[in-house]
């Protein structure tokens, strides 16, 4: 075993990646990442490398065939830790350790992965970063939408040489998930319920048979060992593809949840508000903390049917009411403030995108918003100019 | 040495297993059992076929059945496999605690919610009321030492699921040593606890048994183990001052949820269900778990394969390698569930909750156990109140202005809630109509013995176990209107305890629920209950803050949901805003009141809304003679304008006219406007509009309907008070000579001209 880690560190060392055709651009990218800040964003495997390294070298447990770290030290990863030299590890996921548990234990099972929850619960953060420890490259990604087609699960074709050599491996332009069979890496798709229900069955014979079929060739790609899929989805969007059971079956399911506590929500609003309100260079005062903690408060009971304090259950609204929304309510107030008001944020500024963010279906949620108002936030005394507010816009 | 300890943990499988091995092996000639001393008697009926765990033994005063101790027991609980195991093989058992009879007399009443919590059988590390902080929990200073944050887990993983069960005593007990050192007992019970059981061990040695098995719980150890470092006359004084009372032991059935944590069981457990399959299967528990789950999962209509059964053993043992532990516990094998089973999601997990971690499973004790305690307070009642049972029917009419035949009542409807109908309710006759009046037809049935045995679970006394059973009933009810009419039932009942509980649970599933109807049908209980109280005089106070709040929903909500799509729709919502305008009306809030006219009127004018229910608002109002007569006739001649098609305009009508005509019939310009609209139909019109016509007058009475027909008649001929007034048809002569009489009649005196 332990001879073993230590060649797949030389190996790391000397070869950082499989040379795939595909890959040559993201090798110059890595160079360019270590060497100047140029690029706007980096990959995981590039930002943490130092950690990821770290981690090998302490590693000493199991590793499943083709993955760069055993699934202890996978778990080191993306929870943080001190290894035994010392080696400070950050926390990549702040939040249930045994959701990441079940994540990497179902990796290494060969079970796909399917990450679902609300927008906004870190689910292609958690994602991009285990493919990083696991597979050392994160960026073997399908980005699902409305438009992706078969040939970007599959294959497509270069046509050019297509047309003068006739079918060939050459001509063959692998997809990311071909590219991952190949290797034995792992293979991401995002937004995986936005795919368009035929395309996604495409994805039934490649996880249970993990093979790829080229019948033009006449051939089929077989899965190497440590290929697997991590996808992320979706669970309250409208408009979008739902599984089929069948592909469903294949998948083990892992929900992220929201922030567990409203003071954990009150602080991310609060940074993004933050963070985005420097990049619109809105000129209205850093909003009080105070409204903050009312619109969360408003969005979480909404969300969770119940008041804080459990005395009262409410109607949940069709909306999603994520915390990416609750933010764009406070941006959205400071806006108003900035440009129409004193400058200050006040209940006036939210009222209209609060009740925008929540009323989304005219009948039922205008009627469980309305109950929110008379039930919960008339009796809140100090709550009262935002009720009004509400009342004028409702 | 002659003594064997065994230091135990209530209720888990894997030392009720170690302790089998170990008897067996050691096969003892006596087996003494840390177990209140006066229940000794009853211990053979253990043996008995109809016996089936979980049950609890139970210990209650003679005079005070609320007082009393329980002692639960489950198939996979050490002391029930112990003396199965003792019984089977004609080895003498003998329970060594100190025997109740000595202890409930030094407790005060008000205790018995605690006491019961706090098992005293149980090993002191659970008993809650521990001073000193490593006796309060050693088990969690234990599993702190061995990285655990939950000393739950670690007894599970350490004990209940070890397959190797050598040397799990000699560990246990060195364990016991080590953290209570020298310490004393932590109180005086305690300390008189222990000294009875050394003197029960120093007698069973004189006795001269040679293999003598000691269970009892581990923390325990260290004060039996060096029975001769202990003075036996200190143990002696020590238990002198104890008095006796008299005391009942028996066995009562009991459940698997009351073996939790969660039901208020002091050395409850998480889950019982788990355990139960721990015990049966040691082996392939979490194979059988998950397929239980697929079962469980497959009958509420989730589809689970056996392919996705393997790829959750596969999960959980994967997950189980990541957390080093050596099987899949509980955890692992929920988290698998949830993550293949349920797709992720949490809805179902509560259901397997419910059903396989806790489990439904009800024990069984045999007919010839003792008397429960709940029986024998029935008796107490019984005689006190002078109510006899007897397999003959008899009528029963209480008056419940006096005392005693309000405790009647009260202790009928109790029974009658926990499912023993002793008394069926009569309807009272119509001369003694009031809220004071009761009319019972009793008759006592042989079965209701079961019954009461059976109900002993949720309590020792009447009006615990009704209360439990009602707080029961509440949470695991869906429906809104079956939960007022429990309320109802718990107030007639007189269980002030279970209200506040039952009005969270109305409270909840209102806001909850999406069909106003739901609401305003459940309203009217809740009204009555809110206004005339009743002659009981229980607190309406809670009532009236939860008939405000449905109100309030019911106001937002109404006005969608009057959006109905036919006439049948209609008529059923007809039915239901009726009743709930009676309870409004009943309920005298002025503040409500307001609020539902001027609901009513603005729906009244809701184009859009089903014509039978806008002519009803229209009523509703003119009964309350909100409505003020030009506007009801200006809305008359809208809806019977020739623009409206005649269905709609007659079904208008029809919600406009049903009910008692009497105030009909003073506005005028209604029948104007009636009148007028009937006289422009065609005859090819007016012959299909005729019974939807006849059906608006049907609900009058005759004379009501000939009323209705004068009415009609002189509609356009002036009023009698107008002619009176006109002097100039008046006949001077004529109407001069009724004068004298009339003045006579009256007592005026005439004027002479």
């Amino acid at each position: 075993m332990k001879k073993d880690s230590k060649q797949h560190i030389q190996q790391r060392a000397t070869e950082p990646f499989v040379p795939t055709e595909g890959q040559q651009e993201q090798i110059s990218t890595h160079a360019e990442g270590q060497s100047g800040n140029s690029v706007l964003r980096q990959h995981a495997e590039q930002q943490f490398a130092e950690e990821l390294e770290e981690l090998a070298r302490a590693d000493r447990q199991q590793r499943p065939p083709n993955w760069r770290l055993s699934p202890w030290a996978v778990r080191t990863y993306l929870l943080g830790g001190r290894l035994p030299n010392g080696f400070q590890v950050s926390p990549k996921y702040i939040g249930n350790a045994r959701l990441i548990e079940i994540a990497i234990s179902t990796l290494a099972t060969d079970r796909a992965l399917l990450l679902y929850g609300l927008p906004g619960t870190a689910k292609s953060w958690v994602s991009e970063h285990l493919a990083a420890a696991i597979s050392g490259d994160s960026t073997l990604l399908i980005q699902g939408t409305a438009g992706t087609d078969e040939s970007a699960l599959r294959y497509g074709w270069n046509y050019a040489r297509l047309l003068v050599e006739g079918p060939s491996p050459a001509a063959l332009v692998a997809s990311p998930l071909m590219t991952a069979m190949q290797t034995g890496k792992l293979a991401r798709i995002e937004e995986l319920t936005r795919i368009s229900s035929e395309v996604q069955d495409t994805l039934i014979t490649i996880l249970s048979e993990k093979t790829l079929p080229i019948p033009e060739l006449n051939r089929e790609v077989q899965a190497r060992k440590g290929f697997n899929v991590i996808a992320t989805a979706n669970n309250r969007d409208k408009g979008v593809n739902d599984l089929s059971s069948a592909l469903m079956r294949r998948f083990n399911t892992v929900v992220l949840p929201l922030p567990q506590d409203i003071e954990e929500e009150v602080r991310i609003v609060e940074r993004r508000v933050a963070d985005l309100g420097q990049v619109l260079e809105l000129p209205a005062e850093k909003p009080a903390l105070e409204e903050i903690r009312r619109v969360v408060t408003i969005f979480r009971e909404l969300r969770e049917g119940k008041t804080l304090d459990g005395s009262l259950k409410l109607k949940i609204p069709s909306g999603t009411l994520s915390t990416a929304e609750a933010i764009s309510v406070i941006n959205n107030g400071l806006a108003l403030a900035a440009y129409y008001g004193d400058g200050t944020l006040r209940a006036g500024d939210l009222a209209a995108g609060l009740t925008g963010a929540i009323v989304k279906d005219p009948v039922q949620d205008r009627i469980v918003w309305l109950e929110y108002l008379q039930t919960v936030m008339k009796e809140r005394r100090s709550w009262q100019d935002l009720y009004r507010a509400c009342r004028e816009v409702v | 040495m002659c003594f064997h300890f065994f230091g135990i943990r209530h209720h888990g499988p894997g030392c009720a297993r170690s302790l089998c091995l170990a008897l067996k092996e050691l096969a003892p000639d006596l087996l003494l059992v840390e177990g209140p001393a006066d229940a000794q008697e009853i211990v053979p009926l253990l043996n008995n076929p109809q016996m089936s765990p979980p049950v609890a033994l139970i210990i209650y005063r003679k005079d005070q059945p609320r007082q009393a101790s329980y002692y639960p027991l489950a198939v996979f609980s050490p002391e029930w496999q112990a003396l199965r195991y003792a019984l089977q093989h004609n080895i003498p058992t003998r329970f060594i605690d100190l025997p109740l009879a000595l202890r409930l007399d030094s407790r005060e009443p008000e205790e018995e919610a605690k006491e019961e919590a706090a098992d005293p059988c149980s090993p002191s590390e659970e008993e809650p009321e521990a001073f000193e902080e490593i006796a309060d929990d050693p088990l969690s200073l234990l599993s702190l030492a061995a990285g655990y944050q939950d000393h739950e887990l670690w007894w599970e993983q350490q004990i209940e699921q070890r397959r190797n069960v050598q040397g799990i005593f000699e560990g246990l007990r060195e364990a016991m040593r080590v953290l209570r050192g020298g310490r004393t007992p932590r109180h005086r019970e305690e300390a008189q606890r222990e000294a009875h059981m050394r003197q029960m061990l120093r007698q069973a040695r004189s006795e001269g048994f040679q293999r003598i098995a000691v269970v009892c719980g581990a923390w325990h150890l260290p004060a039996l183990e060096d029975l001769d470092a202990f003075s036996e006359v200190d143990d002696r004084a020590l238990l002198q001052s104890l008095k006796p009372v008299s005391v009942v032991a028996t066995w009562i059935p009991w459940s698997n949820d009351r073996l939790t944590y969660a039901s208020g069981y002091g050395a409850g457990i998480a889950a019982p269900g788990w355990y139960e399959l721990l015990w049966s299967a040691p082996a392939q528990a979490g194979i059988r778990w998950l397929i239980r789950a697929a079962e469980l999962l497959r009958q509420e209509g989730f589809d689970v394969s056996s392919a996705s059964v393997i790829e959750a053993v596969r999960l959980a043992e994967a997950l189980a390698a990541l957390r080093d532990v050596s099987a899949p516990g509980l955890a692992e094998l929920q988290e698998a569930i949830q993550s293949v089973f349920c797709r992720g999601e949490t809805a179902p997990m509560q259901l397997i909750e419910e059903r396989l971690v806790t489990g439904s499973r009800m024990g069984k004790v045999p007919p010839e156990t003792p008397v429960v305690p709940l029986q024998h307070d029935l008796e107490q009642q019984q005689r006190l109140l002078r109510l006899k049972p007897s397999t003959e029917f008899k009528e029963l009419e209480l008056d419940l202005r006096n005392e005693t035949d309000r405790a009647r009542s009260r202790l009928l409807h109790r029974l009658r809630l926990l499912g023993i109908p002793w008394g069926e309710p009569l309807a009272v006759a119509a001369s003694k109509r009031g809220t004071f009046h009761e009319c019972w037809k009793l008759q006592w049935q042989h079965e209701f013995v079961l019954l009461l045995i059976e109900a002993n679970v949720w309590g020792n006394t009447l009006e615990s176990a009704a209360t439990s059973f009602a707080i029961r009933e509440a949470e695991h009810c869906q429906e809104l209107a079956r939960l007022t009419e429990l309320l109802d039932q718990v107030l007639l009942a007189q269980l002030p305890s279970a209200v506040a509980g039952l009005l969270d649970q109305i409270h909840a599933r209102a806001a909850l629920a999406s069909d106003v109807r739901h609401l305003m049908d459940a309203l009217p209980a809740l009204a009555r209950v809110a206004r005339y109280g009743d002659v009981r005089g229980s607190d309406t106070q809670q009532v009236q803050t939860v008939v405000e709040a449905f109100f309030a929903r019911i106001l937002i909500a109404l006005p969608s949901a009057c959006l109905v799509p036919d006439e049948e729709a209609a008529r059923e919502l007809l039915a239901s805003i009726q009743r709930l305008d009676s309870s409004i009306l009943a309920l005298a809030d002025e503040e409500m009141y307001t609020a539902w006219c001027s609901l009513l009127e603005r729906l009244s004018e809701t184009e859009g809304l089903h014509p039978l229910l806008r002519g009803s608002f229209c009523r509703l109002l003119l009964d309350r003679q909100v409505l003020e007569t030009a506007r009801l006739s200006r809305l008359a001649h809208q809806q019977l304008s020739p623009a409206v098609s005649l269905e709609e305009a007659a079904l208008w009508l029809e919600g406009l006219l049903a009910g008692r005509g009497q105030r009909l019939l003073a506005i005028d310009e209604l029948w104007q406007a009636l009148d007028g609209w009937l006289q422009e139909l065609t005859a090819e019109q007016f012959l299909p509009l005729l019974p939807l016509l006849r059906r608006a007058f049907r609900g009058f009475s005759s004379a009501e309907r000939r009323a209705m027909g004068e009415k009609v008649r002189y509609l356009y001929r002036p009023r009698p008070e107008q002619a009176s007034s006109s002097a100039a048809d008046l006949d001077e002569k004529r109407a001069s000579l009724v004068l004298p009489i009339l003045s006579q009649l009256l007592e005026v005196t005439l004027h002479a001209d």
